[in-house]
């Protein structure tokens, strides 16, 4: 079967500094994959290349066969991927209800958008009771909520979601996770870039090892668990 | 009493123009983080469009009756909005999308170029001394309990109103305009929800453009003159709205340009003439001294 989302060759550079070098990966409709690795280890920027909001130096990504490296984000929208950004990056100046159709503006206004708005805030019963609310006066939690939530709107085949565990309470954290895998439940595949590499691991079917740059490693998530690099450097033994 | 009434009422006519063409400077730098420079010439170009139409139709000077004034007042701010949204249109392709970018004052140099170009070109077109615009409307004075309003300013105020409400209209309840204000505040996350950018960014000027437009058409019909050099000013002060207001809520700039237009009325008023065009200044320096995001905040640059 072939892959949903093909990264073959990735390079991404910023001026002179080589942030991703030659990435290969992969997300086969369906799965949770996890891209693990230190901060600065370039995971950030193999999840914005997907989506087109930075100019790879080589390589392809192929989704669903459509190249989409040369796409400008909005179109990589309008192919089914969404994003959920580092750091929540709510609309602050907007409501809740706003946020929320902002991100189905790739999908003409009408009936649907309304259901999938309504889907979403029975995701996420919080949404709803603070539907005319200013996201910028959301918690922390909240705003993740929020923004997985806007990320859904567009109906995505492709989750994208860049280190959403950061800044959250360890309780939320869970949480969290256990959303992923709700949202895979209804057929949503998943990309995430996480630091938190024991809950990544915990709901991932398969995960990679990111290192400056390179893939220094790959397999399911319990392999990667039972690895002896991983155990000691990301999971503290 | 009388004399406060009648220049708070003379400051709001006013203040509402300066309102309008500061709107359009605090679109375009809030959604694409530029200054265009071009926007007071833009503004020009719309009392030239009123101009040419007007003694192209060989209107008689204030001799119509009032519904075919007005039915020409409107015909006349069409044709100018038609002709600034598309020169808008222009300048943001043109000038504007190559030299957005990280550096803020690549933008700002390019469209100050236009700016002089436009100038030039008028001045060449029409020459160097302001034309007569025939006057359109019929110049009735109203005295409502002592203050006395012409019939001209009444209806640059009512224009300028219906633009802003408009506009506000547009931002807050459309999807194009909360895409606008998206854009405004996080320009990567909303094209990564769908958002196509650069249609936004084109909109927008075209937007500021079409308010600059029927800005200079009220002002050039409200002064019966145009004149090559006639955005200098009143851009240079419609800016320092946008600066002292801030560029976080287009509400406080209207606000802004609303006072300014009724501090100018007071100082000619109660103090001298001479003084009107100071107080712009004497705003700016007190804002940037004491608040330089603006009264009312400013997104980050």
């Amino acid at each position: 079967m072939s892959a949903l989302l093909q990264v073959s060759g990735l390079e991404v550079a910023y001026g002179p500094v080589r942030a991703v070098r030659g990435v290969d990966l992969e997300v086969h409709q369906g799965e949770i994959r996890a891209i693990l690795g230190a901060n600065g280890a370039g995971k950030s920027s193999i999840i914005r290349a997907i989506m087109g909001l930075v100019k790879p130096r080589g390589g392809t990504v192929a989704f669903g066969g459509q190249a989409l490296h040369k796409l400008l984000p909005h179109k990589v929208n309008e192919w089914g991927i969404a994003w959920v950004p580092e750091g929540r990056q709510v609309f602050s100046t907007l409501t809740v209800e706003e946020n929320l159709l902002i991100g189905a503006f790739s999908r003409r206004h009408g009936q649907a958008t309304d259901a999938r708005q309504q889907q979403v805030m029975d995701m996420f019963p919080t949404l709803r009771e603070r539907r005319t609310q200013l996201a910028g006066s959301l918690s922390g939690g909240e705003q993740q909520m929020l923004a997985i939530g806007r990320a859904l709107m567009s109906n995505p085949r492709l989750l994208l979601m860049d280190e959403p565990s950061l800044g959250l309470a360890p309780k939320v954290v869970r949480s969290l996770f256990d959303l992923a895998q709700e949202i895979r439940a209804r057929g949503i595949s998943i990309l995430m870039a996480e630091q938190n590499a024991r809950q990544a691991l915990r709901v991932a079917d398969y995960a990679y090892l990111l290192e400056v740059g390179e893939i220094r490693g790959g397999g399911s998530a319990r392999e990667m668990e039972a690895s002896e690099t991983i155990r000691r450097v990301y999971l503290g033994g | 009493m009388e004399q406060f009434v009648q220049q708070l009422v003379n400051g709001i006519m006013a203040g509402s123009t300066y309102a309008v063409v500061a709107l359009g400077f605090g679109l375009v730098f809030s959604v694409m983080r530029v200054v265009n420079l071009a926007h007071p010439e833009i503004f020009m170009i719309g009392a030239y469009a009123a101009f040419v139409v007007i003694s192209g139709l060989h209107v008689p000077d204030a001799g119509l009756d009032v519904p075919a004034a007005v039915a020409l007042f409107l015909g006349v701010l069409f044709v100018a909005m038609l002709t600034t949204g598309a020169a808008g249109l222009v300048l943001e392709r043109l000038v504007i999308r190559p030299t957005r970018g990280t550096y803020i004052l690549t933008p700002f140099i390019a469209t100050a170029g236009v700016s002089i170009a436009l100038q030039n070109s008028a001045q060449r077109l029409f020459g160097p001394d302001p034309v007569h615009v025939p006057s359109v409307i019929p110049p009735n004075t109203f005295i409502v309990g002592g203050v006395r309003v012409t019939s001209m300013q009444l209806v640059t105020f009512l224009t300028a109103v219906a633009i802003m409400l408009a506009l506000r209209y547009y931002v807050h309840s459309t999807r194009w305009g909360r895409a606008t204000r998206a854009v405004a505040e996080k320009p990567d996350v909303a094209a990564a929800c769908g958002v196509n950018v650069n249609l936004v960014s084109q909109l927008t000027v075209g937007i500021a453009s079409i308010m600059a437009g029927a800005a200079g058409v009220a002002l050039g019909l409200l002064y019966t003159s145009a004149a090559p050099f006639m955005g200098l000013l009143y851009g240079l002060k419609s800016f320092i709205c946008m600066l002292v207001a801030g560029n976080r809520h287009i509400e406080a700039i209207m606000a802004v340009g609303l006072l300014l237009g009724v501090v100018e009325a007071m100082v000619t008023g109660y103090i001298s003439s001479n003084l009107r065009d100071a107080v712009a200044f004497a705003l700016l320096l007190a804002v940037l001294f004491f608040r330089p995001q603006g009264l009312f905040g400013s997104y980050e640059v």
